[in-house]
């Protein structure tokens, strides 16, 4: 059996699939964080995969654009760990948590 | 220079001119705040470097109108991205001006403020510009960002660091799915420039229907997310509200204008052979958006959160335009987009105005303001009556234009149902305009005058709410010619 590009989406799907469950479902902030990495891994898998797939590939003329693509996310991913950290750290020194269900100021 | 496939690469830096002045601007602001006590400058030279380079900014996005060029096949400069480059600078500008007080009194660091103002103009800029979807993605990340950290900055308001942990979070989501939706476009596509996913979709490649119609859904879900429209919009009403009031209505501003201008280049150019897949879904957001953002609107308290429910009632009307996307209710977008910005703005400068002046935002605080400061009951007043849509102001115009220009796109259903909708929002601002002006003041009734910064962004504002009321054929003609690269 040779592994195609059915099965790159098809686990990439399953790493989405778990991501967004945890995103969604979690409320603790870092674990939210969490989940949206393995968001954004499962896109870079599928980058990467259709990258790797293409019919340009195998004549040699594709540009790599998903390859580059996936550099660009990995660095964009970092930089809102970063960020989202830094929330998390501003709102623990105020009220010594991170439970999203404990910080409730602001309601509809 | 040429890239892998041979393609000629026009690296003309000059074509990037405005982005790259804000962004020496912002390091120069970042850098003057830091060393403040030895350059020996006070704290107002901060906002009027800022100020300086938006305005080289926007003198450097002037020379390229009525050009068509790209930049390394990643940026187009058209008459679009210089409507956008000379709408976002200008909204800049009036936020800085409008807020100085309030941010000297209520911002903790001032130079990181600014700095990411600029910042996340660029993004917009950029968003606008783009014509490469990872060049788009990023400048989306920039201006969100951006944007996360802005909302986090209102010093001892503990609401501040909530906003921006829930909107920082959502966000993430929401750009996660906005990529993997990106994801299966370019594996439909086989490329991330617009120009060649247009061909490819073109052809007709019906095997691949299924992961088009998924990257479709989860690309509207992520750009639903950022335009906050129903039901991707949860975050908007803590965002607005923990925000600094000049982030509020920023965001209210450039955030929103940025997520059409790449709704319309995306849904124009690449998406558009494929317009049976997503028209419905459009639809139905926009039906979604209009109604449940009017409704919820009529039960809030607080005027920063009935702003915010405003606005995503706005963005409703305003998605009717990309379900018929075509030349004529581009353009009418433009001058709608451009009379709700300006309409927007006169009200949320108005009410920082009365914040400086008070501290308070929850609308039973705006009674008797017609007694204590006429001025700026009128300001708000006008604001107001322009967004429900009022003749002789700029949302009564726009709106008209915006709604006739769908009609006849052949939904009419659609106009009927922002019409109803257009009445209900019709109740709220009444509510806060009858405050004003029906009720005595509480407490101290005395007159109060409004800082020289403040009379300057209100009164602008106030003419130009009026102005695209009453004159709108600048407007328009602005508005048409730059819709017109992106259907030729």
């Amino acid at each position: 059996m040779t592994v195609d590009l059915a099965h790159y989406l098809a686990v990439s799907g399953i790493i989405f699939g778990i991501g967004v469950a945890i995103a969604l479902s979690k409320r603790n902030v870092v674990a939210v964080l969490m989940g949206i990495e393995l968001m954004l891994n499962a896109s870079n898998l599928a980058f990467l995969a259709f990258s790797r797939f293409s019919g340009a590939f195998q004549d040699g003329t594709e540009p790599l654009a998903g390859h580059t693509f996936v550099v660009f996310v990995l660095t964009v991913a970092a930089a809102e760990a970063a960020v989202a950290l830094a929330m998390a750290v501003l709102i623990y020194r105020r009220r010594e948590t991170v439970d999203l269900d404990r910080i409730s100021v602001l309601r509809w | 220079m040429t890239d892998l496939l041979g393609n000629d690469l026009n690296l003309q830096y000059e074509l990037l001119g405005p982005e790259i002045a804000l962004v020496i601007t912002a390091a120069l602001v970042l850098f003057a705040d830091a060393f403040r006590r030895e350059l020996k400058i006070g704290q107002s030279a901060i906002p009027a470097i800022s100020i300086l380079g938006l305005v080289v900014a926007l003198l450097l996005s002037l020379l390229w109108i009525d050009e068509n060029k790209d930049f390394a096949r990643l940026v187009t400069i058209d008459n679009f991205t210089t409507f956008f480059r000379v709408l976002f600078i200008a909204v800049t500008v009036v936020v800085i001006i409008g807020s100085h007080e309030y941010i000297e009194r209520r911002v903790s660091h001032l130079g990181e403020f600014y700095s990411l103002l600029l910042l996340s103009t660029v993004g917009a800029m950029l968003m606008a510009g783009a014509r490469d979807l990872l060049t788009a993605y990023l400048a989306i990340e920039v201006m969100s960002f951006s944007l996360y950290i802005l909302v986090s900055l209102a010093k001892s308001d503990t609401r501040s660091g909530e906003a921006s942990l829930k909107y920082v979070l959502l966000g993430g989501v929401a750009s996660a799915m906005l990529l993997y939706g990106l994801s299966f476009l370019y594996g439909v596509g086989g490329s991330t420039q617009y120009t060649e996913i247009a061909a490819a979709l073109s052809d007709g490649t019906s095997t691949l229907e299924l992961p088009l119609l998924l990257g479709l859904a989860l690309i509207i879900a992520g750009l639903g997310f950022k335009a906050s429209a129903v039901p991707f919009h949860m975050w908007t009403p803590d965002a607005y509200e923990g925000a600094p009031i000049p982030i509020t209505a920023y965001l209210s501003a450039t955030s929103k204008a940025a997520t059409f201008a790449l709704l319309l280049r995306w849904f124009a150019g690449p998406l558009l052979p494929a317009i049976d897949s997503w028209q419905w879904m459009i639809s139905v957001l926009a039906v979604l958006t209009m109604v449940i953002g009017n409704l919820v609107a009529l039960q809030q308290s607080n005027i920063k959160r009935l702003l915010a429910y405003s606005s995503i009632g706005q963005v409703g009307f305003m998605l009717m335009a990309i379900v018929t996307i075509s030349d004529q209710t581009g353009s009418a977008l433009l001058l709608h987009l451009s009379g709700y910005i300006i309409t927007n703005l006169a009200v949320f400068m108005g009410v920082i105005a009365f914040y400086n002046r008070t501290g308070r935002e929850e609308i039973v605080a705006f009674r008797g303001l017609a007694q204590t400061n006429p001025y700026l009951a009128l300001v708000i007043t006008a604001g107001l009556f322009s967004l429900a849509g009022m003749p002789l102001l700029a949302g009564f115009l726009t709106k008209f234009i915006l709604f006739q220009s769908v009609v006849s796109g052949g939904y009419t259903w659609l106009v009927v149902t922002a019409l109803l909708a257009s009445t209900v929002s019709l109740y709220y601002y009444l509510q806060v305009i009858r405050q004003m002006y029906m009720y005595q003041p509480e407490g101290d009734a005395s007159r109060w005058r409004l800082s020289p910064t403040g009379y300057l962004a209100t009164g602008a504002m106030l003419v130009g709410v009026v102005w695209v009321g009453v004159y709108a054929a600048p407007f328009y003609t602005a508005a048409d010619r730059a819709i017109a690269p992106l259907f030729t």
